[in-house]
């Protein structure tokens, strides 16, 4: 490594669903703390904004990552959008820093390793976090709905891609 | 300031034995998994008993399990030893205090530091 070591960051990922909300906490790249999928289905947006307020309470994250949704290719629904914007400002008022990736920006680190498809996705992740590969979804059929344990891993891709992106970035200095 | 631990990482060590909360209690010889939950969410910390039975359980010493706390005493002991060591320094200077003020002194620049 050629830049100055960083110290030890932790970042909360988030990744709302209909369901709920998947989430992964980490410390540096290949250390998760935590993760899971919080089920708010039927709860207002206020409760599921609660819940994540809780977790920044809890881990004290230096850093909350969630999907940039004005980004080029992004599909999110209104809901979603506005969740996200109220999650953020949630952790604006905890004093934590709000980073947003792109989906697209998550594939393109991704296709290094010869992963396109989320499946594929979450394949590289459970063989690079070993703890996540007993929740790794079976491969979606087209007629089947996506498992809700699909968005641990969307979390903990949005997380890997951020960490990924700030190695690249002290490897460059 | 954020410090960087957690006062402790069962939560991530257990998830990633596979074991449930309610396993652990058993483990730990606890009725319900309560009390490790307050352990979990840092409402609490355990005893030397408790924190002697997860080092069997995780096989892990407590300062790797409970990076936090275990910084925090760090931290606390070796400012004690540097005021004791000037304290002591200041007192006297025959052989036996500076025998102390050199151990205080190796406390006050040693430990685990992650």
């Amino acid at each position: 490594m050629k830049g100055k070591r960083h110290n030890t960051r932790r970042v909360l990922s988030v990744d709302p669903t209909s369901r709920g909300l998947g989430y992964m906490v980490m410390e540096e790249e290949r250390t998760p703390v935590d993760w899971g999928v919080k089920v708010t289905r039927g709860k207002t947006k206020s409760a599921t904004v609660a819940t994540v307020a809780e977790l920044i309470r809890l881990y004290r994250p230096h850093v909350l990552i969630s999907e940039d949704c004005n980004a080029k290719g992004s599909r999110r629904c209104e809901r979603i959008r506005r969740l996200l914007d109220g999650i953020r400002d949630a952790a604006a008022k905890d004093g934590v820093r709000s980073v947003k990736i792109s989906t697209r920006r998550v594939k393109e680190t991704f296709t290094s390793f010869h992963a396109n498809t989320k499946h594929q996705i979450a394949r590289v992740i459970a063989a690079q976090l070993p703890e996540l590969a007993p929740r790794l979804p079976r491969y979606r059929k087209p007629w089947m709905s996506e498992d809700y344990r699909t968005a641990i891993f969307d979390a903990a891709a949005f997380a890997l891609t951020y960490f990924y992106a700030r190695s690249r970035q002290y490897n460059s200095v | 300031m954020r410090t960087h631990h957690l006062p402790n990482y069962l939560r991530a060590h257990r998830k990633r034995s596979g074991l449930s909360q309610d396993d652990i209690a058993y483990l730990l010889g606890h009725r319900t998994a309560a009390h490790l939950s307050r352990f979990e969410r840092f409402r609490r910390s355990p005893g030397f008993r408790l924190a002697l039975a997860l080092w069997v359980i995780f096989q892990l010493p407590p300062h790797e399990l409970f990076r936090g706390e275990y910084h925090k005493v760090e931290r606390v002991i070796r400012q004690r030893a540097k005021r004791l060591a000037t304290r002591l320094a200041a007192k006297s200077q025959d052989e036996r205090t500076l025998r102390k003020v050199a151990f205080l002194n190796k406390i006050g620049s040693r430990g685990h530091s992650r």
